[in-house]
């Protein structure tokens, strides 16, 4: 008996393991079929090879970004304080006759040392070639100290013309960030520095709050050095002379950040933030939130339709009035209520969408199914006592997955574009970076009205690409399916 | 047998309505009751500063004030359970009773919601209505052109643009046009429907229209292609016909088969089409009209976010919802009045 049992045991093995080899040969052999297809639908090829693209700047993110914590830290004032506000990008210097001043950071040179038993002296000069047009906004020295500390630091111009910047004391008990804004400290001086050039006429034509420290101290020493500045080009030395006393004070780690006007792939916002690592921050979320709410849509929906064709009668009739009650509500407004009253999460709103987003393939699939029920198939599963869940999930809804794949492709761009408004307005989750945070920060600046293009264009930009690669996608596998479509 | 059908729709949708506003009115309940409570406090405030209160004692003022409060709350219906709470603030919206504003006023200074929103309706529904009918037009034009020939240039090109624009935010295009035309070229001005101070005569209108000019751009831009896509589908179906063979056989001229045989069968499915990208387009105005701060239904929406307005928010989000659905019920109406075979309900 036993052994009898044990060998029918393994002859359904047999047979079920056949059975699933043919089924995997039968989805190779559809799957290359479709590909074929596919293959000759150019705009499909299209979308895909964006798709690879995207999918690969979200899987390369911590190679691809200057910024490794900006997904983390997008608010945090503190991890883009180095950045420059408001910087354009830095390709934008090819395209324009005057050359901004890209942003850099001149690292700490040798010191020289003088050791006394009080103090210490660290002298050293940091060296910067400036050659553009357009001077940088500010020159800060950087540098961790602690104790009794004495910073003084001046300027030699590439014409020998000295400046001194600044003299400052520092004392603590514990290791701080000493953060001095050279051009700020020595604002007075340093316009008292263009002002012995400038004509008496000049000079006295021009407000002082108008004059800008760095326009003048890069500036060539002439007449016209505060109203109409030529660039001076060249070296530009800044000697720097520390001195700390006592056994524990220390200065180190010293560098200067030449803050430009120009900065990164994608230049800065005002917040000092770095919009390329935002834009490729958001674009993991962008597709999270797109593929999770088409695909739980979408299969609601399809189970929906299916079970509404499949019972018929006065469930179907049921289930049409409450599809009727869901899409007669439109979606947007009542996303941007419910979000501006229970301000929810980032899942909270996923599911919201769903909420609204299932009745999009309902009525196509009702209708197919109804007609696949009428197959023989099916009749013959009802003759093999098969159960309703096994007709419906291993008989009808297979035939609906390529109907589901087109449909999935097509509601990703809806979702994304809804999440970005709800952001826009500022009712988002604000624990992660989506282009709609990116765009709703633009927005409360006002950074179309100061024309920060790369501010703006950018994070609407990828959604539109998002959206298209998935419409490329959607319209290509519709194509596929929907022979009437077809160009004759 | 159309009539019938007519208001067996209008009602189902009554009915709808109904309870959408009854599941909204549960939602969000609390925060409309936390707003009630404070403008009742803030309105006995008001009383006692301007009642002359020479000779009562404190506590007696303090309970004249509980009295007032008690009396309040009676009228409002908040000492009532929760359920009654939610069926009577769904009574009070659908009867258009949708209370008071906290900080939104409208042009005249009123603050009753139902006033705020009923001044915002016709901006937005000229400024739809203005891009929908250019939308439908070019579309139809570009529709019937991409079907004379399947796979040529044209059709391709604008399927392609249709594709294109397919997943781009109409607000960002906005936000891309006002940028460009407004603040580089200074084409257009940068929002709202009329200049300061309004012209007059028939100058008065061109300026709305010359403020219209941008938003209505930007939505034709989005829009037409997807439209003349769908249109193109239908007619190319619809040329398929036999009767089209037949008419072109006995050399009816090939425009007036175009238009005249297969735009008349090809209509219902045109006009379902452009009433529903209308209602969808309507359904995503509220960034839209921000972004152009056109002072419609949309731009109310965020002026109440602003100020944190529960009471217009929600009365806007009513009448949204109510117009929608009768932009339904109208697209249901004419589908059956053009198309003579729907017969809803005849089987019976």
């Amino acid at each position: 008996m036993k052994k009898n049992g044990s060998s029918f045991d393994k002859k359904t093995d047999k047979k079920a393991s056949s059975r699933k080899d043919s089924r995997l040969k039968e989805f190779k052999r559809s799957a290359k079929e479709f590909w074929q297809e596919f293959k000759q639908v150019r705009y499909g090829i299209v979308g895909l090879i964006l798709l690879i693209f995207f999918v690969l700047m979200v899987l390369l993110e911590p190679f691809i970004i200057p910024f490794p914590e900006a997904g983390d830290r997008w608010s945090d004032i503190s991890y883009w304080i180095d950045n420059p506000r408001s910087a354009s990008p830095a390709w934008t210097n090819w395209f324009s006759s005057k050359k901004s001043t890209v942003h850099e950071f001149l690292s700490e040179p040798e010191f020289q040392v003088t050791e006394t038993p009080q103090f210490q002296v660290q002298e050293g000069t940091f060296i910067y070639d400036y050659k553009y047009d357009i001077p940088p906004g500010e020159l800060t020295l950087k540098a961790r100290g602690k104790g009794n500390i004495v910073v003084e630091a001046e300027l030699i111009r590439p014409d020998g013309e000295v400046i001194n910047l600044v003299r400052k004391n520092y004392n603590s008990r514990n290791e701080t960030e000493i953060r001095i804004a050279l051009g700020k400290e020595a604002e007075t001086r340093i316009i008292n520095f263009g002002r012995t050039y400038e004509s008496a006429e000049n000079s006295r034509s021009v407000q002082r709050h108008l004059l800008k420290p760095m326009e003048i101290l890069f500036s060539k020493a002439e007449e016209g050095i505060l109203v109409n500045a030529e660039p001076l080009k060249g070296e530009y030395q800044i000697k720097l002379r520390v001195v700390t006393m006592g056994q524990d004070s220390y200065f180190k780690d010293s560098e200067i950040v030449v803050s430009g006007k120009v900065f990164g792939l994608l230049g800065t916002d005002d917040a000092k933030r770095d919009i390329w690592s935002g834009i490729v921050v958001g674009t993991k979320w962008a597709i999270f939130i797109g593929l999770l709410t088409a695909l739980v849509s979408v299969a609601v929906g399809i189970i929906y339709g299916v079970t509404m064709a499949y019972f018929g009668g006065w469930l179907d009739n049921l289930m049409m009035r409450i599809y009727e009650i869901f899409v007669s509500i439109p979606m947007l407004p009542v996303l941007v209520v419910f979000s501006a009253v229970f301000s929810p999460s980032l899942w909270i709103l996923i599911l919201f969408m769903c909420v609204f987003y299932w009745t999009g393939p309902v009525l196509t699939v009702r209708s197919m199914a109804l007609q696949i029920k009428e197959e023989t198939y099916i009749e013959a599963a009802h003759a093999l006592n098969a159960s309703t869940g096994r007709i419906i999930f291993k008989h009808m809804i297979p035939q609906l997955i390529p109907y589901a794949f087109a449909n999935m492709a097509l509601s990703v761009p809806g979702a994304i574009v809804a999440e970005a408004s709800i952001s826009l307005l500022g009712l988002g989750d604000a624990s992660v970076v989506t282009w709609g945070q990116i765009l709703h920060a633009a927005m409360k600046s006002s950074a179309v009205l100061k024309g920060l293009w790369w501010w703006v264009v950018p994070p609407g930009l990828t959604i539109a690409l998002l959206g298209m690669t998935f419409a490329f996608l959607g319209f290509s596998m519709d194509k596929i399916l929907n022979p009437k479509l077809k160009t004759r | 047998m159309y009539g019938q059908y007519a208001i067996k729709r209008i009602i189902y949708a009554i009915i709808n309505y109904a309870i959408i506003i009854f599941i909204l009115s549960a939602l969000f309940n609390a925060s409309m009751e936390a707003t009630l409570v404070s403008q009742i406090e803030e309105m006995i405030q008001g009383e006692f500063m301007a009642r002359d209160l020479t000779g009562y004692t404190v506590t007696e003022i303090n309970e004249l004030k509980a009295q007032r409060r008690d009396e309040l709350y009676r009228r409002y219906h908040l000492y009532d359970p929760m359920i009654v709470r939610v069926f009577w603030r769904t009574f009070d919206t659908l009867t258009f009773n949708l209370g008071k504003s906290t900080n939104v006023t409208s042009s005249a200074g009123e603050r009753d919601v139902s006033i705020i929103v009923g001044e915002a309706i016709p901006k937005t529904a000229l400024l739809f209505t203005v891009s929908a009918f250019f939308n439908i037009l070019i579309g139809i034009f570009l529709g019937i052109k991409k079907a004379q020939k399947p796979g040529g240039l044209l059709d391709q090109s604008t399927s392609i643009l249709t594709m294109v624009v397919y997943g781009m935010p109409s607000w960002w295009l906005g936000m891309m046009l006002i940028m460009f035309f407004v603040y580089k070229l200074n084409l257009f001005p940068s929002g709202g429907i009329l200049s300061t101070p309004p012209p007059t005569g028939i100058m008065y209108y061109l300026d709305i229209l010359y403020h219209m000019a941008l938003p209505v751009i930007t939505m034709i831009l989005l829009r037409a292609w997807g439209g003349a896509y769908l249109i193109r589908n239908i007619v190319l179906g619809t040329l398929q016909e036999d009767y089209i063979m037949s008419a072109r056989a006995r050399g009816i001229p090939e425009n007036r088969v175009l238009y005249g045989h297969t735009l008349r069968s090809a209509a219902p499915p045109i006009v379902t089409m452009s009433v529903m990208s209308l209602l969808t387009s309507f359904g995503g105005a509220i960034i839209f009209e921000g972004i152009f701060s056109w002072p419609g239904m949309g731009n109310l929406y965020w002026i109440a976010l602003q100020q944190n307005d529960i009471p217009v928010l929600l009365g806007n989000l009513s009448v949204t919802i109510l117009l929608y659905m009768g932009g339904l019920v109208l697209l249901d109406l004419i589908y059956g009045f053009l198309d003579p075979r729907i017969k809803v309900g005849g089987k019976r």
